[in-house]
């Protein structure tokens, strides 16, 4: 029985090849709310799962994990659509929660590990969909020279990617420095590979960001986010910062 | 107000200008700079406060802001690194001003500048691993936006990226020394951590190694990566398509991070064996490859990048021989000098648009178009001088002050081939300068004097105030020493090294500079070798290329998903 919950959690909390599901699932669905929705439920699904087995998760599971986060982490940094990279980078994170799960972190440490990496990426999606109402797809290298035309939502989405790929002080770098220190002593081919993730993400983040925002204007008319906007996503990354705080105070 | 409060205030005074300038940049427009450079004042001034204090009552405490982490340390070694980073910071400040009001972001420019100021200061201070963890990786990322301030420029972004990664790279190693630290101590607290290393160093090991000896290694990783050493130095010299103040503040105040970072983990190198001796083999290899390549770049810019990569070489060659606190002169020196290069760049290069006025004579082909001096008779003399006063006075403190004097006083066999190396550029200066042999020689020996004797008491006076437990010093020689017979190799090898140097200048100034045949086709495929970077940005950029490809192929091979 708790072979099979460990199976399916790997669908939640993404284990290659069960990490595809997700990802399939994500490019289906092109709502963004619902998207939003997805990025937010499905770890935590995943981490009720294996909580539910109430038993040591097995070296495998560790393995297949970390594994799968170096893929989807190495495979972002090719990457061009920012629907297919939030999902990229939702799999490599999520999967290293079953470190936290295979070092019997607290669980509620680990659940805020999940929305820490989960809410940056809610909010790159809805920027996404923004940028796909205003210039026809959410698309690297296709425009460019985003901080010309809408200088406000690049500098949201600087922040936004900032919170993605673990830059100080937000919830993923307490979480990722969580990690690589918890298994640096007794796991150190784990610490390495954790920290081989981390900078792939920063990789894919600058080729993200590289993309949209840096280059001269090419022309395009599109609407800048509105003040209220700006301030409303402005506001959430300080809540995250605010999260990254304290789950930093946190620290084993 | 206390010292270790005045430390929070010094850290968190350039936040505030930061939250300042960014709140009123729309209303006051291109007048924003004057709340940056008013608070920049006022924090330089507080931590000249910080130093004063320091050198007059001596500096010993610490402040906690959330409880395990957000400690702040005022020793003499945050002291000392505050004033030079808030006064470099000031420069910097007030050069940007005009510098850069005609570029876009004149107010994120100085928001960024602010914040960096903030995270430097925030790394000299940390007294606990997290804090240190969090201003050494932010530093990275917040120079990657200072460098990429024109966002209209694809090659500004390219190469920020460069630097950014690099950086990152060097982040791992510390982050992982810091594990192993917390694991085998429980805190993350520096002082106490480096407390009981020193009550008990050989208590911790790691698979068999000891923990001091691999902690100290990856802290010389991280700094290595941070001071642009050999292989993982490539982005150095192209980050000059950033702002000039980018490029005064990185060349002077964070690219020598390195040097700090070593010194500051100086209580767990004194517990290693034969890591010094890497990190000073480290610093020999980068210190030549840097000098080397920048004589042979023909673009200013990147000749100016690796000239501070041989600087970075040479202070990481320092600390290789226990020269900590001389490391420390050396970053701040060639941080002010260096900074004094780029902020004086755009002037010299505006007023030479007008009329260069260097004479075309012996001193300008020898110094700006690197030919050898013509004529061959002093220069012979002055080489035996430069080469027969270090040699002897080798010699004589072997016999007479005893066999270790040298191998606990590697700084002063540092200074030695200082001397021999710099006597070349003096004696030409002169030489070409003045009719009067006698004169020459007595005033290229004046000189050397001066410069051996003032940087050797200034070396002293840095000792006393960042290491006055004189047990201690003797603990970081100790741990630098090689012993006898790879020392004297060592030695031999360099003077080899160096005596060749002049052979081969002596040799092709007689034959001239053409060659032929086998000789001729060594040399330029060295020279291509030199002039092309040893290949390794090719090297480098190829391989990203490759990993780029292979995730794509990935993904198509992976259905995308």
């Amino acid at each position: 029985m708790s072979t099979l919950i460990y199976w399916l959690g790997g669908v939640f909390l993404p284990l290659f090849p069960l990490s595809m599901a997700f990802n399939v699932l994500f490019s289906r669905v092109r709502n963004a709310k619902l998207r939003v929705a997805l990025l937010l439920v499905w770890p935590q699904l995943g981490l009720s799962l294996a909580y539910m087995a109430h038993r040591p998760i097995p070296v495998w599971c560790l393995v297949l994990a970390l594994f799968t986060s170096v893929l989807y982490a190495f495979r972002a940094i090719g990457l061009r659509e920012v629907g297919q990279w939030i999902g990229y980078l939702a799999t490599s994170a999520w999967a290293l929660l079953w470190v936290g799960l295979f070092t019997h972190s607290e669980p509620n440490v680990v659940r805020l590990y999940a929305v820490g990496f989960s809410l940056p990426l809610m909010l790159l999606t809805l920027l996404g969909a923004r940028l796909e109402r205003g210039f026809g797809a959410a698309y690297t290298g296709l425009y460019g020279g985003l901080a010309q035309t809408v200088p406000r939502m690049s500098g949201v989405l600087v922040g936004v990617v900032l919170a993605i790929v673990a830059a100080p002080l937000f919830p993923a770098f307490s979480a990722m420095l969580g990690t690589v220190i918890v298994t640096t002593p007794t796991m150190p081919l784990a610490a390495l590979t954790v920290a081989l993730v981390w900078l792939l993400w920063t990789w894919a983040g600058v080729r993200l960001l590289q993309g949209l925002i840096v280059g001269p204007a090419d022309g395009s008319k599109a609407a800048d986010l509105s003040l209220a906007s700006t301030w409303a996503y402005v506001a959430v990354l300080v809540l995250l910062l605010a999260g990254g705080f304290y789950l930093t105070g946190d620290l084993p | 107000m206390t010292m270790e409060q005045l430390v929070v205030a010094v850290v968190a005074l350039p936040l505030v200008s930061a939250l300042l300038v960014h709140m009123s940049c729309a209303r006051l427009g291109r007048r924003v700079a004057r709340v940056s450079v008013t608070l920049s004042v006022i924090t330089f001034s507080l931590a000249a406060v910080l130093l004063a204090t320091a050198v007059v009552h001596g500096a010993s405490g610490q402040i906690a802001l959330a409880g395990s982490w957000g400690i702040f340390l005022f020793d003499p070694l945050s002291a000392l690194m505050a004033t030079v980073i808030a006064g470099i910071s000031l420069i910097v400040h007030v050069y940007s001003v005009r510098y850069m009001a005609e570029e876009a972001g004149y107010g994120r420019f100085f928001v960024l500048l602010d914040i960096m100021t903030a995270t430097l200061l925030a790394m000299v201070a940390a007294g606990d691993l997290i804090t240190l963890l969090i201003a050494w990786h932010l530093i990275g990322v917040l120079l990657y936006f200072l460098l990429g301030q024109d966002t209209r420029s694809h090659a500004a972004h390219r190469y920020a990226f460069w630097t950014l990664i690099t950086y990152r790279f060097g982040d791992m190693p510390l982050v992982l020394a810091a594990g192993l630290l917390y694991h085998a101590y429980g805190t993350w607290s520096l002082t106490q951590i480096f407390t009981q290393i020193a009550a008990g160093p050989a208590v911790h090991s790691f698979f068999g190694i000891p923990l001091t000896g691999l902690v100290a290694g990856l802290v010389a990783v991280a700094a290595f990566a941070r001071s642009a050493q050999f292989l993982l130095h490539t982005w150095l010299p192209y980050t000059m398509a950033g702002p000039t103040p980018v490029s005064a503040l990185m060349h002077a105040g964070i690219v020598n991070a390195g040097g700090f970072l070593i010194n500051r983990f100086a209580p767990v190198f004194v517990h290693t064996h034969g890591v010094l001796p890497w990190v000073f083999i480290v610093g020999l290899v980068t210190a030549l490859i840097g000098s080397t390549l920048m004589l042979t770049q023909n673009d200013i810019k990147k000749s100016l990048g690796y000239s501070t990569m041989g600087q970075m070489g040479f202070m990481i060659m320092e600390c290789g021989v226990g020269a900590f606190s001389l490391a420390i002169f050396h970053l701040i020196s060639h941080g002010l000098f260096k900074g004094t290069l780029f902020l004086g760049a755009g002037g010299v290069i505006n007023a030479a648009r007008r009329d260069d006025g260097v004479p075309k004579d012996a001193l300008y082909t020898f110094v700006v178009e690197k030919r050898p001096a013509r004529v061959r008779r002093p220069w012979i003399l002055m080489a035996a001088i430069t080469l027969a006063v270090p040699v002897s006075i080798l010699i004589v403190a072997h016999s007479l002050v005893g066999e270790n004097y040298f191998q606990q006083q590697g700084a002063v066999v540092l200074l030695f081939f200082g001397w021999i190396t710099g006597a070349q550029l003096i004696f030409a200066t002169y030489r070409m300068r003045t009719g009067n042999l006698w004169r020459l020689v007595a005033l290229s020996i004046l000189s050397f004097t001066v410069i051996v004797v003032g940087y050797t008491l200034i070396s002293h006076a840095f000792d006393l105030f960042l290491y006055p437990d004189e047990a201690f010093r003797q603990q970081i020689y100790t741990a630098a020493n090689i012993g006898a017979l790879r020392f004297d190799v060592l030695v031999g090898l360099v003077t080899a090294l160096i005596v060749g140097g002049w052979v081969l200048t002596y040799y092709s100034e007689q034959n001239g500079s053409g060659r032929s045949g086998h000789h001729g086709r060594v040399w330029l495929t060295f020279y291509a070798l030199i002039s092309r970077e040893f290949y390794l940005t090719d090297l480098f950029s190829r391989l990203s290329r490759a990993l780029l490809a292979t995730a794509t192929r990935l993904n198509v091979l992976l259905r995308w998903v």
